[in-house]
């Protein structure tokens, strides 16, 4: 009797739990596994506008695997990925560690920090390409006046400038969002454990490394996750600073498979973005296993 | 009361779904246009349509887009792609009419054009011929056009004692040298020649104009795409020694330099020729510009055994073969390529209009007395390879051209592998 009740109760509680679901169901279904699903499924097919829709199987995967241009594009991706995003993180970093101590106007410095992650990546781009611009930008200028250099520089003229110069615009521009994601979990860490540590005659680094730094590693492992996906898949302010060039070194994966979805090679552009897909998921499962392990040890 | 809480989330989905649905029903007397642009040119269709919609009586919903051409492309296209119904009518980059036409997403105009004589002879002939017919049938009709043109100071050729602006390559880098030099000792930002040489669609522009006037270009031999050529080498080589040997143009050129900041830049006063579209005219002329009334044009120049050539651009407009109003679209079309909406065109953009009848109007070249000169320009303009895949090879020729400007590739070898790339690319969509 009892039982039966206890089981009517939880499918009561299964079902409003599910009700209250629904919605974020549909919402994934809807607009997350569905257009996936749809770009595999096209993936393979030869799906071009002005061709015979023709089913194919791996032929796009094959054609591109043997694309130096796709390559080219994976090699600039993944290098951008591996400096930008750490840069992002050790400043994110320490912009937190900083925000969280009671320093004077840390409400006013807290927004301030804030700003560059509050613009458009667009606008923020076009920022930088007036800040880069060899005739009249304020690279040219501070440097110039600062005798530096007696000519102009033309920062987006070499591979290594051209890199370096979206490097750090980037790094500019999400740096904010690693530092407030980071804080937040700074100040879920109780202060009674540095209290703690103090009276036992911690120093600062030692706190550090021995308290902040573990309690954090679930946040800092969020912060990593959001800031990969994103690099991967970095668009606008390569579209909008270098359109891809010098000769086409800094195409990112994005634009390599945005040109192809413009040409009306709908399957080819989806197999791009397949391959991203997969690259992308792959680094969030590692992601993911690292923080379990993490959890682990504690 | 669960239950009910379901119910409600349900009907509330339901509604939305509803609501959603009811957007996407279209009043059959609505034409749906799309156009991009810059403020005075969205705002000039709008003053358009409203005396359309006066006259006619037919509807029409305009539908902005950017005024970035490839944004511009990219919403036609995932409109096509998926059949939708709107947008009705739109105008489209001459470059890409290969694609939408092979595509079969025009719905074909001859049917239409027949009733309403819009017979040969009104329109630029050889520009229809490349661009508007598809297998034969009328799919567009150009609406403006666009040719590379050689933009020059006259203060400063006829203050050196230069007569006439420069018929060759050779003619323009040496008056550059001579001038510039000069001018540098107290405008050290002075360059000869400003052109677009930044990795985009322009580039490819220019390097036509180049390749063309020494007899290369872009070519064909059965399905063999030719680019590695002898004349297509010297073109890039000299393109490259325009910034690197002669430095008349400026090293921002492979970085920096679009339509827009070339024309920045020659309006600043800060070259002495300027490669260009004719847009950049009118802008020239106005109250803030620098070179107000010191400007000429001309004709490209060429190599020595080759002659003057202008890559074919401009924007025409046609129908969605998904359209439910093609009639109605039709009375549209018309509109906008009837003679006084072109004249129109013309005198209050300065745009060049796509009817050749409109380069002899007296209004017009009382206003623009450059169009006398202009319509020679269009009739004999180059056009880019008219392939559907054409945008594929562009961006071939985009990164190896910009990596030979950059310095990073030899002409040579530039062009070596990018015929190789553009080969297979022929081979992928033929």
């Amino acid at each position: 009797m009892l039982k039966d009740i206890n089981k009517i109760r939880n499918y009561r509680e299964l079902r409003e739990a599910y009700s209250f679901l629904l919605p974020l169901i549909v919402f994934i279904l809807a607009f997350i596994l569905l257009p996936v699903a749809g770009a595999i499924f096209t993936s393979l097919f030869k799906d071009i506008s002005f061709l015979e829709k023709k089913f194919i199987f791996f032929e796009n995967y094959k054609y591109l695997f043997k694309d130096p241009g796709f390559w080219q594009a994976f090699r600039f991706t993944m290098l951008f990925l591996i400096v930008s995003v750490p840069l992002e993180m050790i400043f994110g970093l320490l912009f937190a560690v900083i925000l969280n101590q009671s320093i004077p106007f840390r409400g006013c410095l807290r927004a301030c920090v804030l700003i560059p992650w509050a613009i458009p990546a667009a606008i923020s781009a076009r920022t930088w390409e007036l800040i880069y611009n060899y005739h009249y930008g304020l690279a040219n200028f501070l440097f110039m006046k600062l005798g530096l250099t007696n000519a102009p520089i033309n920062w987006l003229g070499s591979n290594l400038g051209a890199f370096s110069s979206l490097v750090i615009s980037d790094v500019w521009k999400t740096t904010p969002f690693v530092a407030i994601i980071l804080l937040a979990g700074l100040q879920a860490i109780p202060v009674e454990l540095h209290a703690q540590a103090r009276v036992d005659r911690a120093n600062f680094l030692q706190r550090f490394y021995k308290i902040t730094l573990p309690l954090l590693k679930p946040v800092l492992i969020v912060a990593l996750l959001f800031r990969t996906i994103d690099a991967l898949r970095i668009f606008d302010l390569v579209y909008v600073l270098t359109m891809g060039g010098p000769g086409g070194v800094t195409t990112s994966f994005s634009m390599y498979g945005y040109r192809y979805f413009l040409a009306g090679d709908f399957g080819y552009g989806s197999s791009v973005s397949v391959v991203l897909f997969i690259i992308a998921l792959g680094l969030s499962i590692f992601y993911v296993r690292i923080g379990k392990w993490g959890k682990e040890v504690i | 009361m669960k239950c009910v809480r379901l119910c409600q989330i349900l009907v509330f989905f339901l509604i939305i779904i509803t609501l959603l649905a009811g957007c996407a029903r279209k009043d059959e007397k609505v034409v749906t246009f799309s156009v991009g642009g810059a403020p005075n040119e969205l705002e000039f269709w709008e003053v358009l349509i409203t005396q359309f919609e006066d006259q006619t009586g037919i509807k029409v919903d305009i539908l902005r887009q950017p005024t970035d051409t490839d944004q511009r492309r990219q919403g036609l296209v995932i409109s096509l792609k998926s059949k939708k119904s709107n947008p009705d009518v739109f105008l489209m980059d001459v470059a890409w009419i290969a694609q939408f036409a092979a595509s079969n997403w025009l719905a074909g105009l001859d049917d239409y054009a027949g009733e309403d004589s819009i017979g040969r002879g009104v329109f630029f002939e050889k520009v229809m011929d490349l661009a508007d017919r598809y297998k034969g049938a009328l799919i567009a009709l150009p609406v403006y056009i666009d040719g590379g043109l050689l933009y020059y100071r006259k203060d400063l050729l006829e203050k050196y004692g230069i007569k006439a602006p420069p018929e060759t390559w050779k003619e323009l880098i040496e008056y550059s040298l001579r001038i510039q030099g000069d001018i540098r000792k107290t405008n050290p930002d002075f360059y000869g020649f400003v052109w677009q040489g930044a990795q985009y669609e322009g580039l490819v522009c220019n390097f036509l104009e180049f390749a063309v006037s020494n007899e290369g270009g872009i070519n064909f031999e059965g399905d063999k795409i030719l680019l590695n050529t002898p004349e297509n080498i010297e073109a890039v080589k000299l393109m490259n020694e325009l910034i690197t040997k002669y430095k008349i143009s400026p090293p921002s050129t492979f970085t920096e330099m679009k339509e827009e900041e070339v024309r920045a830049y020659f309006e600043l006063g800060n070259a002495l020729f300027e490669r260009n579209w004719p847009y950049a005219w009118s802008l020239h002329q106005h109250q803030d510009s620098l070179v107000r009334d010191k400007v000429g044009i001309a004709k490209l120049p060429h190599f020595k055994s080759g002659k003057s050539v202008s890559t074919l651009g401009g924007w025409h407009i046609g129908i969605s073969k998904y359209s439910d109003v093609k009639g109605l679209s039709w009375e549209f079309v018309k509109f906008v390529t009837s003679y006084n909406i072109q004249k129109r065109l013309a005198m209050e953009l300065g745009w060049n209009p796509g009817r050749v009848d409109v380069y002899g109007d007296r209004d017009v070249l009382g206003k623009l007395p450059h169009f006398a000169g202009l319509r020679n320009v269009f009739e004999n303009a180059h056009p880019r390879p008219l392939l559907p895949y054409y945008t594929q090879i562009s961006e071939v020729l985009q990164r190896y051209i910009n990596a030979v400007l950059a310095g990073a590739l030899s002409p040579e070898a530039a062009l070596l592998v990018a015929e190789k790339e553009a080969q297979k690319i022929v081979e992928r969509y033929k």
